[in-house]
């Protein structure tokens, strides 16, 4: 991201709802910052990395919203020993992702709160950098249950990364402080005024690559050159919605998720040494820690 | 791309559908391409011994015209059955086409080797 003052997201009013506001400020401006957001989206983040190179050889995974797939080479020491499939809802950024590290991988083009998977299909899963573009607490559990069907229940693996109203003091970033924008869905346990919700900006500047629009692809699967796109392609400035999560936020919201799917809390050693468990899905949180202005969650499925 | 190896995990999520009922979904119209891969006999016997559904894999292949697995699943994995794994997995790209779903008959497009699944906003369960 290119060092930019952030501005609040101020007038929600004007989206007609939360899926516009994410068509208009997530999925159409990646489509077209594709090229010249892929162009410095190449380094792997190493926490990122070091879970990926602990998945065991023989194993399946999910990286959901995947973007260039810059994670689906990896781990890079034991190639074709563990295969995870890239998912992402733009299909300017799938076409670098399917020959990610200039080899063919498998990716698939959808929406990260859906499952199109058999569920339970996965070995592990990673979400790294996407739930924070969900723009209603609702959404974003739904992305977080979409990754929890999907993963095996004896003994899923996951790793989440979203944005941090905490930001690295080397980030020149400065965030204004103001109240987020109301929103008017349904009662949410997860507090309103938690977290923030931004817009940043992307600058393409003169010379970029740009996003093809002859590749814009919406749910039919046609072609969709709008006067809209059209024109868009001569746009060099786009802000990108962002929801940054508040210290604990992440770790509630997956609470909440799991609990919704009839999966409590419960960590795998002290069940082993009490053994008065009943039998059902549990979720163990590994790591859950701050690093680099993102929050991260490192959590696994395991059954009695 | 679609390969056999995604095709295998991937179920219809369309409003009012299952992920039981809608899978394996069924390739229509297709345009495929062979594509050399590494073989990893490790990755191979993991997927087929805990994650592979077999119906559904000598299914999808017979619809894309490779005949060469058995319809029983092998109990004995010897190194010519692998070879034979790798090459319906992780060979054969589905280019262009359709997926449909066998039970409500949703039609998944396949564009430059990438499968469509976003729904509209009404179709989403
Ligand atoms: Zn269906």
């Amino acid at each position: 991201m290119s060092a930019k003052p952030v501005t609040l997201v101020s007038d929600t009013s004007s989206h007609e709802n939360a899926s516009q506001l994410e068509q208009e400020h997530v999925h159409d401006v990646y489509d077209h910052i594709a090229p010249h957001f892929s162009q410095t989206r190449y380094k792997p983040w190493p926490i990122v990395s070091a879970f990926l190179a602990s998945i065991p050889s023989g194993w399946v995974g999910l990286d959901s919203g995947t973007g260039n797939g810059k994670y689906l080479p990896l781990p890079l020491d034991r190639p074709g020993e563990s295969w995870t499939i890239g998912l992402d809802r733009s299909s300017n950024l799938l076409n670098f992702a399917k020959s990610a590290g200039g080899k063919s991988r498998e990716v698939v083009l959808g929406d990260a709160m859906d499952c199109c998977w058999r569920s339970g299909a996965f070995d592990y899963a990673i979400s790294i950098a996407t739930i924070h573009h969900f723009s209603t607490p609702e959404r974003r559990k739904w992305a977080i249950q979409a990754l929890l069907r999907c993963l095996s229940p004896d003994h899923g693996r996951a790793l989440i990364y979203v944005w941090a109203t905490r930001q690295d003091e080397l980030s020149k970033r400065s965030i204004p402080r103001a109240s987020p924008p109301a929103h008017d869905e349904l009662p949410y346990k997860v507090p309103r005024s938690i977290g923030k919700d931004v817009f940043v900006p992307w600058k393409l500047t003169p010379g970029a690559p740009r996003g093809d629009s002859k590749y814009h692809q919406n749910v039919n699967g046609k072609d969709e050159i709008s006067s809209t796109a059209s024109q868009q392609t001569r746009r060099t400035d786009f802000d990108r919605y962002y929801h940054m999560f508040d210290e604990g936020e992440l770790r509630l919201l997956v609470k909440e998720a799991a609990a919704d799917l009839g999966i409590g809390e419960r960590a795998k050693a002290n069940e082993t040494l009490s053994g008065t468990a009943k039998s059902g899905t549990f979720l163990e949180f590994v790591q859950d820690d701050w690093e680099r202005s993102n929050f991260y969650i490192e959590l696994r499925l395991w059954t009695i | 791309m679609v390969r056999l190896i995604t095709h295998n995990l991937l179920a219809c999520h369309a409003k009012n559908c299952t992920q039981t009922k809608g899978f394996p979904l069924a390739f229509n119209d297709v345009r495929v391409e062979t594509k050399e891969a590494e073989f990893n006999a490790d990755f191979l016997k993991s997927f087929y011994e805990r994650k592979i559904d077999w119906d559904a894999l000598v299914g999808a292949a017979k619809q894309l015209g490779d005949t060469s697995l058995p319809l029983e699943r092998p109990e004995m994995v010897d190194d010519d059955f692998l070879q034979l794994l790798h090459h319906v997995l992780l060979e054969i790209h589905v280019e262009e086409g359709e997926m449909i779903c066998p039970n409500c008959k949703h039609v998944y497009k396949i564009r430059d080797g990438i499968p469509n699944m976003l729904l509209a906003e009404h179709e989403i369960g």
